[in-house]
């Protein structure tokens, strides 16, 4: 009798669990069925949930309609960047919180924390004004050279933490082999570290791929416009054309969900390890 | 690893230079500017002190104009900022719905997702995504879905109105003939819940704070309590919750510093419709800043104030947390 009921209610939640991905997955499978739609289509109305005929000729459109492979480009280029910046410089300040025994270490530690405390809107003006005196404007130097800069508190206590869990052998061995320090990190412990490595550099990708109120301030010209900006002036642009809007916003989701599709499994680790 | 002192500076240097000018820095000069009104010209900008009044323009307080007659800088009119008060209700209200309640459906999903199943890895990856995806893109989508004539999201009450007209008509002639659909981002009424749903459908990473705290609950306490013949609900309340308490607290700071924070959304979905229903807080002090005519010291003013808001409204959360969050708890977390 008992297993009957369990049997019932592990089946009650097979299909809330069904149903819950069904409600999340609504919007992008519906962004899919209007992307494919001709125009008369997708302002029919009632809506119409199924696709006649596919018109994938809708997606060559969103690419001519408005230079979309540039701004793909463009984000590309910014947020590839940025994650290697993030990752080089984020590192080398995690290894030595990690490892360096030195006068202000603990001090340095409570810098790190307090500076993840400090809002981001309180800066927006000083730095914008700094970036305005520096002749940044219209380049990409205000989005991507912080990342060079330490890359973030988040990402410099994921490699703390990560590295604190590496026992002290493995540098005793390098340093036995005649390794520098910065053998020791790079050629040793590193590599190690390649969860948190593919977690920072996937979340600072993702952060700047998505990144709107920074290119916003920063940038003006069309040519430079990464690809949430340029969605954002499709928008507005052709509003009156939903399925390639529908389209357009598809293109640029994808990079995104194919790397998490292909790093999610470190991201959760790594996430869990830092508790 | 005792090192020598140039060694330290070779691995910190980044971080450094990034601490003293793009963080340290910022932070005197956003101070300073807060107290001067900041003259945009072609190529240089000149600041002048204004002492308190850009913090009196904001909260509303009248400038004695024949006070600051005294001082030899030219005082800024004195005027109040109406729509100070109303970005902040806005911001506010905003966040006192869209916190718990994702918080709730973060919770309740990550309850679900708590159990052992075969293809649950996958769907976990599902349920986090549109954290992941979030962003223009998502928001472009959820705009069309909303739309009052062709989004889905009205051509499904439209469908439960017409399954539920028989029983209204029991009670009402008229049964649900006369039942509208919400405008959503076209009315000043719906455009705030418009938003709340959209934080609701991305519960991510505080589903993600949930997870991983239920995996921490120890299972001798749950068996010693399905011995003690403990129903589903004590079992949730007594032995679960402690354990979750400090997760709940965590994503409710976060949550409410990020939701008082929301920019991207109210920028992209706002329209003249709404009357200012989505003129959100930061989106007042962008506007203020980066809109002619370029009141930077004024939007310094605006961020310290919104600072000491957020500090005053999460200072409590921590101070309350003692009687509800379970110690042992804490430490796992």
């Amino acid at each position: 009798m008992n297993s009957k009921y369990d049997a019932m209610r592990s089946n009650i939640l097979q299909l809330t669990l069904l149903a819950i991905c069904a409600v999340v997955l609504l919007p992008l499978f519906w962004a899919g069925v209007s992307s494919l739609q001709p125009l008369d289509e997708v302002y029919a109305f009632p809506p119409r949930f199924s696709v006649k005929h596919a018109q994938w000729s809708n997606y060559s459109k969103a690419f001519t309609q408005l230079p979309m492979l540039r701004f793909l480009g463009n984000s590309f280029v910014i947020a590839s960047t940025s994650a290697l910046g993030a990752i080089a410089t984020a590192s080398m300040a995690g290894f030595a919180l990690a490892r360096f025994q030195f006068a202000g270490r603990r001090l340095a530690f409570g810098l790190l924390i307090a500076s993840m405390l400090i809002p981001s809107y309180v800066l927006l003006v000083p730095r914008y004004m700094l970036c305005d005196a520096l002749g940044w404007m219209d380049t990409y130097k205000p989005l991507i050279v912080p990342a060079w800069l330490g890359g973030g508190a988040f990402n410099i206590f994921l490699f703390r933490q990560y590295f604190r869990k590496i026992p002290r052998e493995y540098d005793d061995a390098a340093v036995l082999d005649g390794a520098s320090t910065w053998q020791t990190f790079r050629f040793v412990i590193l590599p190690i570290a390649k969860p948190v490595v593919i977690t920072v550099g996937l979340l600072s990708f993702i952060y700047h791929w998505q990144d709107f109120l920074d290119p916003l301030i920063y940038l003006s010209d069309f040519e430079t416009f990464p690809v949430s900006l340029g969605l954002r002036m499709y928008q507005s642009m052709a509003g009156t054309w939903a399925n390639l809007l529908m389209a357009a916003s598809l293109i640029a989701l994808l990079p995104v969900a194919i790397l998490f599709f292909v790093c999610q499994r470190y991201v959760f680790r790594t996430l869990q390890a830092a508790g | 690893m005792q090192v020598s002192r140039r060694t330290i500076f070779m691995f910190l240097w980044p971080w450094l230079v990034g601490l003293i000018f793009w963080t340290g820095a910022p932070i005197l000069t956003s101070l300073a500017l807060s107290f001067s009104q900041v003259n945009v010209k072609a190529n240089s900008q000149q600041a002048a002190w204004v002492g308190l009044s850009h913090y009196r323009e904001a909260i509303g307080v009248q400038d004695d104009v024949e006070d600051s007659s005294a001082s030899s800088v030219k005082q800024v009119t004195p005027y109040r900022d109406d729509q100070f008060r109303l970005s902040l209700v806005n911001s506010l209200v905003y966040t006192v719905f869209a916190v718990p309640l994702g918080l709730c459906s973060a919770l309740s999903v990550a309850l679900l997702l708590n159990k052992k199943m075969r293809g649950m890895g996958v769907i976990r990856t599902l349920v986090y995504l549109p954290h992941v995806l979030g962003g223009v893109a998502t928001i472009v989508i959820w705009s069309w879905m909303l739309n009052p004539q062709y989004g889905w999201v009205n051509e499904g009450l439209r469908c439960i109105y017409l399954a539920v007209d028989p029983i209204v008509r029991l009670f009402y002639e008229q049964g649900t003939a006369d039942w509208t659909t919400p405008n959503w981002l076209y009315s000043a009424v719906w455009c705030k819940p418009s938003l709340v749903m959209m934080h609701v459908w991305t519960m991510g990473p505080g589903m993600l704070v949930f997870l991983a705290a239920l995996q921490r609950v120890p299972l001798h306490e749950r068996d010693a309590s399905l011995l003690d013949g403990a129903g589903a609900w004590h079992r949730f309340r007594y032995v679960t919750w402690p354990h979750l308490t400090p997760a709940v607290l965590f994503n409710l700071i976060v949550g409410t510093i990020f939701s008082m924070q929301s920019f991207t959304e109210p920028y992209m979905l706002q329209h003249p419709q709404q009357q200012d229903g989505l003129l959100f807080y930061m989106l007042h002090l962008y506007q203020v800043a980066f809109e002619p005519p370029y009141r930077l010291g004024y939007a310094c003013a605006l961020a310290w104030i919104f600072f000491v808001v957020i500090a005053a409204m999460v200072t409590p959360m921590i101070l309350a947390s003692r009687r509800w969050v379970y110690e042992a708890g804490m430490d796992a977390a």
